[in-house]
């Protein structure tokens, strides 16, 4: 799984880190720390991070996409 | 109906159970004056727009004011002091910035990740008290057995208020709650009974308060009540009690609209009931489109602090603006079929904790518990049908919600 988040949609609700504190991190009022290559077992959580977002800035991707971008 | 009326309809306690058809009318006008002045904005364009539009104040609350009591002391100095004390330091959701912003900081800074997400398995564990209740009944009344009890104890419990006291914060909480309704503002004796009440619940915080700094708990209110760390500032006294109170009453009043809506939404759309039932991830989504479909406050007002033309329209300086949310979030020309309810729904933008600098402080916890609680409904009452449809509905037409809601059961599993 790979997660991307437009950060030029984000406007630092801070609705992904109680979503999912462990991938999602937001230090002073507006700059997102995220993890990109999250776990399998976070993937609930993620969701809900996407889901909850009120910009809708979160998506996530196949992990294959990762090797393709290697390229 | 003329136009400049329309929003005198949706108040009207006859169109509660489905504003919905008075809204799409107020959209063929995306900012539409009213008869007393007031602009309404129905359309998701015109809501964003003004949400992140500084030209729109929070600070549109009349000025408090106490009833004469017949003894000059109090009325000609006491209850002026009282009066101006009040108006300078009203709750957050009432002010701009910069006083907002710094007011809602101490407030994040104690609505910490770590105590939100902490709260999960105490509200499971209350759902499942609170349903266990139910056991041996053909009936539940959803509103008394669930959606009222279980935010009211989450509040209590978060903010650390006894919940020995809180029978008595019923009462006082939906008066509160009247308040943010437009006609209690035009109205002098609800607002006579407003800032009674609101002295009443200020008198129990303080004294909280006091015991707190006293005796310090894990607490929320132990945390805001605590002096500011190596010479930061602290949030004064009388900021902290209005702070203290908008969070009861915040906790009382919404959640219990977002769960009861949420059963009703349910019951009305029995697949999505089966599906959720065998498939408790679907909850996220599920509760997004709730929050866009039948959201728990479908309105809040502003006033212009300049002259605003938008859509057409330019809104006088001074003039007060209600932003419908509900209506923003049916609006077709943003969201393809609007009035289906449909959690697969993608790119769904919706004001159901409204939007800007003022996005409901209480949205993850709110998220938690409606979650919880319509999965585990949903997966332990057996065979449940809506008794009455529409439902009663509370007297609020911003604060939306049944005032009950039975639902006929087989038993509880």
């Amino acid at each position: 799984m790979r997660v991307v988040v437009d950060l030029n949609r984000c406007q630092g609700y801070a609705q992904c880190c109680y979503a999912a504190p462990d991938s999602f991190e937001l230090r002073g009022h507006e700059i997102l720390f995220y993890d990109p290559a999250p776990p399998d077992e976070a993937r609930p959580r993620i969701e809900r991070a996407q889901q909850a977002c009120p910009v809708r800035a979160i998506s996530i991707e196949p992990a294959s996409l990762d090797r393709e971008d290697a390229l | 109906m003329s136009e400049d009326a329309l929003f005198a309809e949706v108040l009207d306690p006859a169109n509660r159970a489905d504003p919905y058809p008075i809204y799409a009318r107020l959209r063929r006008t995306p900012v539409s004056r009213q008869r007393d002045g007031a602009y309404v904005v129905s359309t998701h364009a015109a809501i964003r727009s003004l949400l992140f539009d500084p030209r729109l104040s929070s600070e549109d609350l009349p000025p408090s004011r106490r009833p004469r009591t017949g003894n000059p002391l109090t009325d000609w100095v006491l209850n002026p002091i009282k009066n101006r004390v009040a108006n300078a330091h009203r709750p957050l959701i009432f002010r701009d910035p910069p006083a907002h912003d710094t007011l809602r900081g101490f407030v994040m800074n104690e609505f910490t990740i770590a105590r939100v997400n902490g709260l999960h398995g105490r509200v499971g564990a209350l759902v499942d008290t609170l349903i266990e209740q139910c056991r041996g009944r053909d009936t539940v009344c959803l509103v008394d057995d669930l959606s009222y009890p279980l935010p009211v104890a989450v509040i209590c419990e978060l903010l650390g208020v006894p919940e020995a006291d809180e029978p008595q914060f019923h009462a006082w909480a939906t008066q509160l709650a009247t308040a943010l309704e437009p006609d209690a503002r035009r109205d002098d004796e609800a607002r006579r009974v407003t800032v009674t009440t609101f002295d009443a619940i200020a008198a129990y915080m303080r004294r909280l308060i006091r015991e707190k700094r006293r005796h310090p708990g894990d607490d929320m209110l132990s945390g805001l009540a605590r002096p500011g760390r190596a010479g930061a500032p602290a949030m004064g006294d009388v900021d902290l009690i209005a702070t203290a109170v908008l969070l009861l009453v915040a906790g009382h009043e919404t959640t219990v609209n977002l769960i009861t809506n949420g059963m009703l939404t349910l019951l009305r759309h029995p697949h999505e009931l089966d599906r959720l039932k065998a498939d408790p991830e679907r909850a996220p989504r599920l509760i997004e489109e709730l929050l866009r479909y039948e959201p728990p406050v479908h309105f809040r007002t502003r006033k212009a602090l300049g002259a605003i033309e938008i859509a057409g329209t330019t809104i006088p300086k001074g003039a007060p603006v209600i932003l419908l949310f509900a209506s923003g979030n049916r609006d077709p020309e943003r969201f393809a079929d609007p009035d289906r309810f449909d959690p697969d729904r993608a790119d769904n933008q919706h004001f159901g904790f409204g939007g800007g600098l003022h996005y409901c402080v209480g949205a993850p916890l709110a998220r938690i518990e409606a979650e919880i609680a319509l999965v585990t409904l949903c997966r332990r009452l057996v065979r449940p049908t809506l008794l009455d449809d529409p439902p009663p509905y509370r007297a609020g037409a911003s604060l939306r919600g049944p005032s009950n809601l039975g639902i006929r059961i087989a038993g509880i599993a």
